[in-house]
């Protein structure tokens, strides 16, 4: 796995920040979202019991990322759902990205999983998709 | 004086700072900002760069503001407060917030520490059970389409009507817990999808319920407290602070889309994304109005259906019913929303994002009750610290469009709180301190520690001392519910 991620302090005082990083777009996503799910749950303590597969597409990746991760948000709140993975392919055809993952998890359940932050939302706050030096980069700030 | 800025700021008073409109391109009016000069140097940057911004948005009146509680937001800061003229002004999800209609409520006892302190692990037990908190929690009110629809005009009162409260409620709630306006047809299927099963649901975050003791050293003004329903020698209170759910916050994220788009062809520019905005009277601007009086309803229902659970939980603890136990409201009002209000200027669309409404004794608006108090306002500090009623004045109706403060204000990310403070420890010390917490949560609770916020007692006696609230009583806690 080529992907990482870190959360940020310094530029969410109330809420969560992360940047997520990757050698393509797809490994970015993949970035993002891994850490848009560790900041639900603790995700070892999530079982696998609930799926939804989840196509996107647009023209500009910024754009289609972040309505990926708000897409993600909207499911834990219709679905009561926490999230365990969410494996994805992003491909490009013609100008168009296009975006095929899974959404995997749970219910709810306090008993045995480990949970953490209510997300409410993805926010425009300091938001962006950027490459610089042949590696993609994405910073995300979550209202909490 | 050294603070987190380059502008130029200027005393108007110890309590109010302003930032000229040179400060910054493009601002049409002064930024205030209400704060001790303690509180002053120890905002964030964000608050002078996010206020100074706000100053720049079309058709706003006098001066965009921020309440001592401030600190970073997105798009306005957290405490920050603007109006803006019905015919030339915007609207701004920005200035609202996600969390549509987020709020506090008051719930007073005829009980004593004395009496609930020997029933209090089964009472937070009981109001634990009754009242779901934290990630995906689902309430019992189960709800159609249809009804969800009729949740979002009637608010409150469509609670009342279906038994979770009493008629005289509704009298003690900011527009009686019902603003007209709400329609239902323009709300998206998403935002509806997220909120329908969340009624009577806490969250998570800052949002809480806490039982509260009210003691006779700690009321300011013992005649208003008394004719809240405060009357001290140890009394029994229950504070709620939570809003619209995952269906405010489906709102909000619909409309910033919508505005984004909307925006260039309004040829608006905004300096923050987050600021995106739509003339108050176009299609766009109407429409998110009538979508954000949907969940701003939508909140006042949950925070009702969540006082009903409370009164059943006490009168399951205390065998007797909750009329019986005097479980009347002192107050519920919000602190993210926008309503239009008239002042000297005309008709405003008023913002207030962490900051509650505080109407003087003098406003016409208030309901009988309060026309000799002025509004109750309700602050909620940490879990730690304790939280105040005050009331609102008429020179907060003059000065800062009947505005004030709404908490105590973080100072510490939640990051930094989780390195600082372990949250199974900080359970167990708060019970060796006498209030008992009950969390989903041990990570969130963590980053809920008291360290992480201001001194509220600071924050409260610094709007006192500017003359935009009253201070009436502290509340102390006893037992904390958090998500």
């Amino acid at each position: 796995m080529a992907w990482t991620f870190r959360f940020l302090e310094e530029i969410a005082l109330a809420d969560i920040g992360f940047e997520a990083e990757g050698e393509s777009i797809e490994e970015v996503f993949l970035g993002a979202t891994q850490a848009l799910l560790e900041s639900m749950a603790t995700l070892s303590t999530v079982a696998e019991t609930w799926e939804r597969a989840i196509e996107r597409s647009d023209v500009d990746p910024s754009t289609l990322l972040f309505d990926w991760l708000s897409e993600v948000v909207y499911w834990k709140d219709a679905a009561g759902v926490v999230f365990r993975k969410a494996p994805l392919t992003l491909t490009q055809e013609h100008d168009t990205w296009l975006l095929r993952a899974r959404l995997i998890g749970a219910l709810v359940d306090q008993d045995t999983q480990e949970l953490h932050a209510d997300v409410k939302a993805v926010t425009k706050h300091l938001y962006e998709l950027t490459q610089t030096a042949g590696r993609w980069k994405a910073r995300v700030v979550l209202d909490v | 004086m050294s603070l987190n800025t380059d502008m130029t700021v200027n005393r108007i008073t110890d309590e109010i700072w302003e930032i000229p409109p040179s400060e910054k391109s493009g601002m049409l009016v002064p930024a205030r900002i209400y704060a001790t000069r303690e509180i002053l140097q120890a905002m964030d940057s964000g608050v002078f760069d996010q206020v100074t911004n706000v100053a720049c948005l079309p058709g706003i009146r006098r001066y965009a503001l921020c309440m001592p509680d401030g600190h970073w937001g997105y798009g306005f800061p957290i405490g920050g407060v603007a109006a803006f003229d019905v015919q030339d002004g915007i609207i701004s999800p920005g200035g609202v917030g996600y969390d549509i209609n987020c709020g506090m409520r008051l719930i007073r006892t005829d009980l004593t520490l004395a009496d609930v302190q020997p029933h209090l692990e089964r009472l937070m037990t009981e109001l634990f059970r009754k009242v779901p908190a934290g990630v995906g929690a689902s309430g019992f009110v189960r709800l159609s389409r249809e009804e969800f629809r009729r949740v979002m005009t009637g608010g409150a009162r469509w609670c009342v009507e279906r038994g979770y409260g009493w008629h005289r409620d509704l009298v003690r709630m900011e527009e009686g817990g019902c603003i007209e306006g709400a329609d239902p047809s323009i709300v998206t299927d998403h935002a509806i999808q997220r909120g329908i099963n969340q009624l009577g649901t806490l969250g998570s975050g800052n949002h809480y319920l806490e039982v509260q003791v009210v003691s006779n050293e700690r009321i300011y003004d013992p005649v208003t407290a008394a004719t809240l329903g405060i009357t001290g020698h140890e009394q029994i209170v229950v504070m709620v602070h939570c809003g619209s759910r995952g269906f405010g916050h489906q709102v909000a994220s619909d409309y910033l889309k919508v505005f984004e788009k909307s925006m260039r062809r309004y040829g608006i520019t905004v300096k923050d994304q987050q600021l995106v905005c739509a003339p108050f009277r176009s299609p766009e601007g109407q429409e998110y109005f009538s979508a954000m009086n949907c969940a701003a309803n939508t909140a006042f229902a949950n925070r009702q259906v969540i006082t009903h659970q409370i009164r059943e939980a006490f009168a399951t603890v205390f065998g007797r019913s909750a009329e019986a136990l005097g479980m009347e409201l002192v107050y519920d009002v919000a602190h993210n929303i926008a309503k239009v209000e008239r002042y000297s200027e005309g008709d405003l669309v008023v913002h207030r994002k962490g900051a509650t409404r505080a109407f003087g004794p003098g406003s016409p608006e208030l309901p009988e009750p309060f026309r000799q108090t002025g509004q109750p306002v309700i602050c909620g500090g940490s879990m730690e610290t304790g939280s105040h009623l005050l009331v609102g004045t008429d020179q907060a109706v003059r000065d800062t469009f009947g505005s004030t403060m709404h908490g105590a204000g973080r100072t510490m990310s939640r990051a930094q709180a989780k390195r600082t403070v372990h949250g199974a420890q900080l359970q167990q010390q708060m019970k060796q301190r006498g209030i008992l917490v009950k969390a989903v949560s041990m990570s969130g609770l963590a980053e809920e520690a008291g360290v992480a916020y201001k001194n509220i007692s600071e924050v409260v006696e610094s709007v006192d001392r500017a003359g935009i609230a009253k201070k009436v009583a502290e509340l102390r806690p006893i037992g904390n519910i958090k998500g």
